[in-house]
């Protein structure tokens, strides 16, 4: 490098420092409290006993991903035995079985107006699937590829957008209709593993192997903070049901709590006895449990204001990939690499 | 270093990176926060407000649940 250059990098390198600096200042004069010390005077919730309801059988190889329908009774799961399986958890009946060019599917997503399904994985795509199509058949409607790694999530906004989180480090907004990239999202510096959008569709956080989650603005494409404190790669990653916090977990075995207002951690979810990595999780309707499934094959219910366990879903045998809470809030769905699904209330 | 670029180009894009973050951290600092107790007081309140109306929270009764295994027939 120049000498020039090395001076202009050095002054950079500084400036980064001093900011850094100041955002964790400014972060600590925030703290007048904890969330674990405004909770104080509110009681544990009660053991929470969940019972399996339904095991949805069908897939024959591990399950990756599952998501909800916003009817909260079809869903629909991805498995690497090359198959997109949209089910009616009620009933328990294949409404449809996709079969997909790549087998090697991570995620898969369900939009909000029921029409569509979307996959991808390790062939660096999203399919979109017309689950309405004339003739009855479910074929791929777009194929969205620009991503030069692992589709990692995808969530839609509509039957016109979605966006997509990738192991080239970058979250993308699509233009279902023409194919294209709306909006790139970079900052990230390491595999992004997990997104979630707002209750409001305005912001997406999106979690990723640098050990951070970053709250994006969709419309204005920026990113607008960025929380730390984990230990290792965010595997997953929801909102709090009123939009103003997140909730991140990590194979650290921790999950935390930020608040976007406060703009910082407020509350770990951990435990000396839990030592493997989290995989997936989900809120309760009114955000007072934490449903976050593990390595070790369980699921472990937090009440998330006191940061303690209050019950375990015990049934898997094998790693719980994914989990959802239906929008009307009566059921939790598992996925695992057991194969199977369970509906649990 | 082998990937084809010139020593130059890393170092622009070396230089381009740091602007970047820079300017990033630069919003990041500049946005306004709330207080711990205020923001722990608004997630407590909602918690509480909706808390009645969470299935898996409070419980509701069997016939309610549309997840509950039919009664088996019986052939007469």
């Amino acid at each position: 490098m120049t000498t020039i250059a090395m001076g202009e990098m050095e002054q950079l390198r500084k400036e980064a420092d001093n900011l850094k600096d100041q955002i964790t200042a400014a972060r600590k004069a925030m703290q007048d409290t904890t969330l674990q010390e405004a909770a104080a005077s509110i009681n544990v919730v009660g053991r929470v006993q969940l019972k399996t309801r339904k095991t949805l059988r069908g897939h024959l190889a591990k399950i990756y991903a599952m998501h909800w329908s916003t009817d909260s009774k079809l869903c629909v799961s991805a498995s690497q035995d090359g198959k997109l399986i949209v089910w009616d958890s009620i009933t328990t009946n294949k409404v449809n079985a996709i079969p997909l060019k790549s087998s090697w599917v991570m995620t898969c997503a369900y939009a909000p107006s029921g029409n569509l399904v979307a996959c991808g994985g390790l062939d660096n795509m999203c399919s979109i699937y017309n689950l309405k199509g004339k003739d009855g058949n479910v074929k791929v409607m777009r194929e969205l590829a620009a991503h030069t790694g692992y589709l990692s999530c995808c969530r839609f906004l509509s039957d016109s957008e979605i966006i997509t989180s990738s192991g080239d480090c970058t979250c993308v907004l699509w233009d279902i209709e023409t194919g294209t990239q709306k909006t790139i999202f970079a900052g990230h510096q390491g595999d992004c593993m997990s997104l979630a959008v707002s209750p409001d569709f305005k912001f997406f956080i999106s979690g990723a192997c640098d050990f951070t989650a970053k709250l994006w603005d969709i419309r204005e494409g920026t990113c607008r903070q960025t929380f730390g404190g984990h230990e290792s790669d965010i595997n997953a990653i929801g909102f709090f049901p009123n939009g103003n916090a997140v909730i991140t977990g990590s194979d650290d075995a921790s999950c935390k709590l930020y608040d976007l207002r406060a703009d910082q951690e407020l509350i770990t979810y951990q435990d000396s006895s839990i030592m493997c990595g989290v995989t997936s999780l989900a809120p309760s309707l009114s955000g007072r449990l934490l449903l976050a499934g593990y390595d070790d094959f369980n699921v472990n219910i937090w009440d998330t204001l006191k940061a303690e366990r209050v019950g375990v879903l015990a049934g898997h045998d094998n790693r719980v990939s994914c989990i959802g809470v239906s929008s009307d809030g009566m059921a939790c769905c598992t996925g695992s690499w057991d194969s199977f699904l369970k509906i649990w209330n | 270093m082998d990937n084809g670029m010139s020593s130059k180009t890393h170092n622009a894009n070396s230089i381009l990176l740091a602007r970047r973050t820079v300017l990033q951290l630069r919003t990041e600092a500049s946005r306004e926060r709330m207080k711990v107790s205020k923001a722990s007081a608004d997630l407590m309140n909602y918690c509480t407000e909706h808390a009645m109306a969470d299935p898996l929270l409070v419980g509701f009764p069997t016939s309610d649940n549309p997840f509950k295994d039919k009664k088996p027939c019986t052939i007469l």
